[in-house]
């Protein structure tokens, strides 16, 4: 008995040794099995989905095995953007049309292409209209929230610079104080703004290929798969070159928020393999689409800790979604409601979207700031060179005078603008390109040319007072030219203020040398708000009152000196 | 930095001189539009009497208003296409950029012809004819101010010369372009100037010698100007 059970007890130990053993060993085993591949993890999810496809296409439990069942994916591409998508009577070709057929042929079902646009490519998705969206779209933090992206990204735009092969710009920094011609609500405006870059607008694209070839833009700016089909033709690259990209937006695929999560995984575990293999690679080539991000893309997903199965899920491997969605002021509220009752009692539809979002009401905040800064600068300017330039023509020696009406000359001869991109240039060569370094070249440029016609006023008031000085009574003594010019400043206070209210009215022109004031700060505001009406309205308003204001101040001051002197 | 002259292409010149047209064709119908609004303000202005506050405030309105902003707003708000008594109407740049040049225009248009006109009703016919010269001289401020349409993309003279700018890396070179620029359109301006100047010496001699004519005609009597 006592040997049947000490038989039994050291079975039961060798079953239990030979239990650890076999645990050690997988677990080593485990260990040293490298991670699952991208290849198998997608076998298996669609061996699963069509073993559910085998048993109930009655209610698919997920869109892949609805796909499966229905032996067809439907996917929404466009049919306007070559060399992306297109549809002409021989049928559709393209990049994404191309990667949408492959991926059919992935899951073993064909292809169904419905045309969608960029306004309607996420509500076909959320309708379930289509399963899939291939469509040119940028994948924000903004979008996001409205359609699932397949990530990696199948491909990214940029902001392309492009233009004659002979201009030898090739950064953004080089850009400042050269112009620019790019599209009104741009999402890179706000960008090459800030980089002293001349912003010239308009309002499509196809409209700055006409200006490039017209001559009127040296250099135009805009998404590089629209200069795509134009890079196609030779004569066109023959003349015209991308001088550098900015920017990047990735791309993504996207398939519905809800009810498609085995869909989406089997999507990203495609586009890794595809990425890895260079399969978007050679269809791109294929359809003569810029290859460098997927060149970029192939690198990255051939690297082991990127070629895994959780890999489009490593921070590491994929790239972000770019930020869009905005942060609200904190009277959104209200001016939504103003809108709403303006709308109501008024009959008018106001989008006062700049006080609304946060980013573009920094925007312009800082834009009221930068143009009352210029504007007091360039009053102060103004006055400064208008003594010192009236003091200097109305000197009795040549010496001084003489160079100093040249200069006048030179002043009165220069269009404004000319001045100020004189003024900019010279001043970005010198230094690097800043906000500050733009609104100085503007007040000192806005200050000189008004300044110098006041001068001129002084100097003439100056030679009157001398005219009537020569003709005083017989014994009083002469007048010093100290005397004279307090009398000149006196005789030709109306000049000088005209021109003090000139220099204001001129100063929403450093917007052309990348100065950040109001209009720059509305211009680059379009890019939030589509509603450029009440943008410009607002815009005109403003300059409008400070103008006013500027003349009633000049009126105000004026009143004081003349009581003044007339008491003394 | 290069002090030395770049080269440029032989048709540089020309396309300035086809360039500094146009500035002088929206300085034209800037003009001539600043005269078909400002002629009925300055006469209402010129009249005596509690209207004239009306026109007053408007020519006040009108001058507080920047061309540049101007510009740029009548860019965003205009349409492309309007109709006009039933035609279809394309509303160009230029024509944009000269309905920007508008409030300065018939501002000025107004003030110096309530003034002409005041003038010849106190009977001085050589200080109301001082229009003509000051008319002259808003129309080459106006050819000046124009240049502002470079910023909207309208291929005018100044969009000329910082498209050729643009053509070159250097300061330098930059720099002789627009000593260039500065140049042909001082040239202008002087000129401009200086015939303003001519016609009013012009002007006043034959006044003058209206005057001295109708003095001995009348026995002494002046007509008052």
């Amino acid at each position: 008995m006592l040997r049947r059970v000490a038989m039994r007890v050291g079975r039961l130990l060798i079953w239990l040794m030979l239990l650890a053993a076999s645990i050690a060993a997988g677990h080593r085993a485990c260990a040293a099995r490298p991670p699952l591949t991208p290849d198998a993890a997608l076998q298996s999810i669609l061996s699963a989905a069509r073993a559910a496809a085998a048993t109930s296409c009655a209610d698919p439990a997920d869109q892949l095995v609805r796909i499966l069942c229905a032996g067809t994916i439907r996917v929404g591409v466009r049919d306007d953007y070559p060399p992306f998508a297109a549809a002409a009577a021989g049928g559709r070709s393209g990049f994404e049309v191309a990667v949408a057929t492959r991926i059919a042929a992935a899951l073993g079902v064909s292809p169904t292409f419905v045309t969608v646009t960029p306004a309607d490519r996420i509500a076909l998705l959320a309708e379930n209209r289509i399963d899939l969206a291939i469509a040119t779209m940028g994948d924000t933090t903004l979008r996001d929230g409205q359609a699932r992206f397949i990530r990696p990204h199948y491909y990214a735009s940029h902001t392309a610079i492009v233009g004659p092969r002979a201009i030898p710009l090739r950064t953004l920094r080089s850009l400042a104080g050269h112009t620019l011609c790019v599209t009104v609500g741009d999402s890179s405006n706000p960008e090459l703004a800030a980089a002293g870059v001349r912003l010239l607008l308009f309002a499509a694209p196809a409209q700055l290929i006409d200006e490039l070839h017209a001559g009127a833009c040296s250099l135009i700016a805009q998404d590089d798969t629209f200069f795509a089909r134009y890079f196609a033709k030779p004569r066109f690259s023959a003349e015209y070159e991308t001088k550098f990209t900015m920017d990047p937006l990735p791309w993504g695929m996207a398939v519905a928020r809800s009810g498609g999560d085995q869909l989406a995984t089997a999507l990203s575990l495609i586009s890794e393999i595809f990425h890895r293999d260079g399969v978007f690679l050679r269809l791109a080539e294929r359809n003569g689409v810029a290859p460098a991000f997927l060149r970029e893309q192939r690198a990255v997903w051939q690297r082991p800790t990127c070629d895994t199965a959780q890999g489009f899920a490593n921070p590491a491997c994929v790239l972000p979604p770019r930020q869009s969605d905005m942060a609200r002021t904190r009277f959104a509220g209200t001016v939504a409601a103003a809108e709403a009752f303006i709308a109501a009692h008024l009959g008018l539809h106001l989008s006062l979207a700049i006080f609304k979002l946060q980013p573009a009401w920094d925007l312009v905040r800082q834009g009221i700031l930068n143009s009352i800064i210029l504007i007091v600068g360039t009053l102060a300017a103004t006055l400064g060179f208008a003594l010192v330039i009236g003091r200097a023509l109305g000197a009795r020696r040549r010496v001084l005078r003489w160079p100093v009406r040249l200069l006048v000359m030179l002043l009165q001869s220069t269009p404004p603008v000319l001045s100020l991109v004189i003024a900019a240039s010279a001043a970005n060569a010198i230094f690097a390109f800043s906000a500050a370094l733009a609104l100085g070249a503007a007040i000192l440029s806005l200050g000189l040319i008004n300044g110098g016609n006041a001068g001129q006023a002084i100097a003439e008031a100056m030679a009157t007072l001398r005219a009537e000085e020569a003709h005083r009574p017989a014994g009083r003594p002469a007048l010093s030219d100290d005397v004279l010019y307090v009398h000149a400043l006196r005789r030709s206070l109306t000049q000088i203020i005209a021109f003090l209210i000139n220099a204001t009215k001129a100063t929403p022109m450093a917007s052309f040398i990348g100065a950040p004031e109001l209009l720059n700060a509305l211009t680059d505001s379009t890019s939030f708000s589509s509603d450029r009406e009440t943008t410009y309205w607002l815009l005109l308003i403003f300059y409008v009152v400070a103008v006013l204001l500027v003349v009633r101040l000049c009126g105000v001051m004026r009143g004081v000196l003349e009581r003044r002197i007339a008491a003394s | 930095m290069s002090l030395l002259p770049p080269a440029l292409p032989p048709s540089f010149l020309p396309h300035l001189l086809v360039g500094m047209l146009r500035d002088f064709a929206m300085a034209g119908m800037a003009l001539g539009l600043g005269l078909l609004l400002g002629l009925p303000l300055a006469l209402l202005w010129a009249h005596p009497g509690r209207l004239r506050v009306v026109p007053a405030a408007i020519v006040q309105l009108l001058r507080a208003a920047p061309t540049f902003v101007v510009m740029f707003f009548l860019l965003n708000i205009l349409p492309h296409q309007a109709r006009l008594f039933g035609a279809e109407v394309t509303i160009t740049k230029q024509f944009t950029v000269a309905l920007s040049l508008l409030p300065y225009s018939a501002s000025i248009v107004a003030e110096n012809g309530a003034e002409a006109l005041r003038q010849l009703r106190l009977g001085s016919t050589l200080a109301a004819l001082l229009f003509l010269p000051n008319l002259a001289r808003t129309y080459f401020v106006l050819v000046m101010a124009s240049g502002s349409a470079a910023a909207i993309g309208v291929r005018e003279g100044i969009s000329v010369i910082l498209r050729q700018a643009d053509q070159f890396p250097n300061f330098g070179a930059r720099l002789w372009i627009f000593v260039l620029g500065v140049f042909v359109y001082g040239l202008i301006l002087q000129s401009g100037f200086f015939l303003v100047l001519e016609l009013r010496r012009r002007l006043a001699k034959r006044v003058v010698r209206r005057r001295a004519a109708a003095w001995s005609a009348g026995g002494g009597k002046s007509d008052g100007g």
